[in-house]
């Protein structure tokens, strides 16, 4: 038996059409049983539904052998996990953005850290981790807000200074007025793997991920 | 009011000092007998194997564990009032070696097990305990497969002695040595063998396949490493694998780090172990300092490996008496639930 962690949200159709194509569906619809575990058409697999961020957490913990979300959770949960597969879709961009006349959009652009505003950066944001990570990495003292939605308005309302977001199109950004002044990561849906599960039901699970594999 | 007070459930307050730290645990009775049963049952198989109990000190010079878990960077370490950096124990085959090094130079074959708890610094929320309780086995001095095998099969006798179900569990194999050779074949810079393992070590083939193509010349050290993300084989699949790799293999040192590993599995196979083997050359996880063998333990019921262990040749030179050396260690907090010790 094994258990997967599907993602809640805009990837979940294309999560449960990949998984389809793979011969894995769950017996019952999400949206119309109460359930919360459903098991799979046929036996062998069981499925949960659960928020995009708490997937990792899962599937380290083994609760679930495998699971889909996206390269932005796995990274910002730091769960110790395989990846094996890049599922493709789901595509977006974590961007460092920031109000297109402010000083962090100039100092960036021409490649100074923003310091010329004589504090740390404020940066809001959903992903702490990583935006404490890529702020390391260039060396620039940052103050991270981690807030848990309308991470735009934090820019425009004087919260922060800049935000670090997912964009897709990068619409929402220009609408306020914002500009991407990094992109930070490419971020797409991701197969991922409990590290014991993978070695301790190999039988069951390779054929799976090879099916999920090739059914591009 | 004080559990209405958001700041003192904040993690990243000082702890209150009414629970013990973060990361550690009291055991009481029950949970107490279980440990020392288990503890028992381990001591007993490694006795009956010849290995000897050493109880190395709690803390060490913080440099013992120099190549421990990312430069010892993971040790906790303070200054005592002369000015000597010391750590709590991070890992216990540093000290061992560090034993064998110097008490017990120019005798060989050593065969030590210890007991006892190692202190790491781990991500607060990774499940991984700070302070975990640890058993193990080193072998210096014997340098052979056959030596391998006999720290592979103990290791499996460990689990068995513990009365986890058969079957219940694996043993995944690997060789760093081959990794280090296409390492060196590839030429890679320090930062690019570092995002090399990384992806190896997540079994991430589209990293993998990224960092390759981007950063490594074709050949077929490039051809071998994007084979390392490959899901492991049971050991009856193991020969064509290592066939693949050996086809593949750049240099002398990488075909023998195979020879090597496929002559462990068979002295390994001769003495039938009792837990299923996979052979995974992209096992390369493991502490910084091991040459050769490398092996992870798993078992049904545990969410991540439950020990671990590998060949490493040149720690002991570190301490001044250079001796090849293999062991491993288990992972008792991980392991003591799902044990059923006779």
């Amino acid at each position: 038996m094994i258990t997967v962690a599907l993602p809640k949200g805009r990837t979940l159709q294309p999560t449960l059409e990949r998984l389809a194509r793979a011969g894995l569906a769950p017996e019952e619809d999400f949206a119309s049983t109460r359930k919360l575990i459903v098991p799979a058409r046929g036996g062998g697999a069981r499925f949960v539904l659960l928020k995009d961020p708490d997937v990792p957490l899962y599937v380290e913990r083994g609760a679930a052998d495998l699971g889909v979300c996206g390269l932005d959770q796995v990274l910002e949960s730091g769960a110790d996990l395989l990846v094996p597969l890049d599922l493709g879709f789901g595509a977006c961009r974590l961007c460092l953005a920031a109000p297109h006349d402010s000083a962090v959009a100039r100092g960036f652009r021409s490649g100074e850290s923003g310091a010329e505003i004589g504090r740390s950066l404020r940066v809001a944001t959903k992903y702490p981790r990583l935006t404490a990570r890529a702020f390391a990495r260039r060396g620039v003292p940052v103050d991270v807000v981690r807030l848990s939605g309308s991470v735009e308005l934090a820019a425009v309302a004087d919260l922060a200074d800049a935000i670090v977001d997912l964009a897709e199109t990068g619409r929402t950004l220009a609408e306020n007025g914002l500009v991407v002044v990094e992109e930070l990561l490419q971020v797409s849906a991701r197969l991922v793997v409990n590290r014991a599960s993978y070695r301790l039901k190999l039988e069951e699970l390779l054929p799976v991920l090879d099916r999920i594999g090739g059914a591009t | 009011m004080d559990g209405l007070d958001a700041r003192s459930n904040n993690a990243h307050e000082a702890p209150a000092r009414t629970a013990p730290p973060q990361g550690t645990q009291d055991l009481l009775f029950e949970a107490a007998r279980r440990l020392r049963r288990c503890e028992a049952a381990l001591a007993r198989v490694f006795e009956e194997h010849g290995f000897a109990e050493v109880i190395p000190p709690s803390i060490e010079a913080a440099e013992v564990f120099a190549e421990t878990g990312g430069g010892g960077a993971d040790a906790l370490r303070a200054v005592d009032r002369h000015g000597h950096l010391l750590a709590l124990r991070a890992d216990f085959t540093a000290q061992v070696a560090r034993i064998a090094a110097t008490r017990l130079s120019g005798l060989s074959p050593l065969r030590l097990y210890y007991r006892g708890s190692v202190v790491r610094e781990s991500a607060a929320d990774s499940g991984v305990p700070r302070e975990r309780l640890q058993a193990g086995c080193e072998l210096v001095g014997e340098s052979e497969p056959a030596a391998d095998a006999e720290m592979l099969a103990l290791a499996a006798a460990s689990l068995a002695a513990l009365g986890l179900p058969a079957g219940a569990a694996r043993i995944a194999v690997g060789t760093v040595g081959y990794f280090s050779a296409l390492i060196a074949a590839a030429d890679a810079s320090p930062r690019l063998a570092r995002a090399l393992t990384d992806a190896i070590d997540r079994k991430d083939l589209p990293g993998l396949t990224l960092l390759c193509t981007r950063e490594v010349a074709p050949g077929k050290a490039r051809d071998a490493l994007l084979m390392l993300a490959q899901p492991p084989r049971p050991q009856a699949e193991a020969s064509a694998l290592l066939a693949r790799a050996q086809e593949l293999a750049p240099s002398a040192a990488a075909s023998a780090a195979l020879h090597r590993l496929a002559s462990t599995l068979q002295v390994a196979q001769a003495r039938s172990l009792g837990a299923e083997v996979e052979v995974d050359l992209g096992e390369v996880r493991g502490l910084g300092y091991y040459t050769g063998l490398v092996f992870n333990l798993y078992a049904s019921g545990a969410p991540r490996a439950v020990g671990g262990g590998g060949r490493y040749d040149t720690l002991l030179g570190r301490f001044g008496d250079p001796r090849p050396a293999v062991g491993f260690s288990l992972d008792l907090d991980v392991l003591v639930p799902l044990a059923r010790p006779a």
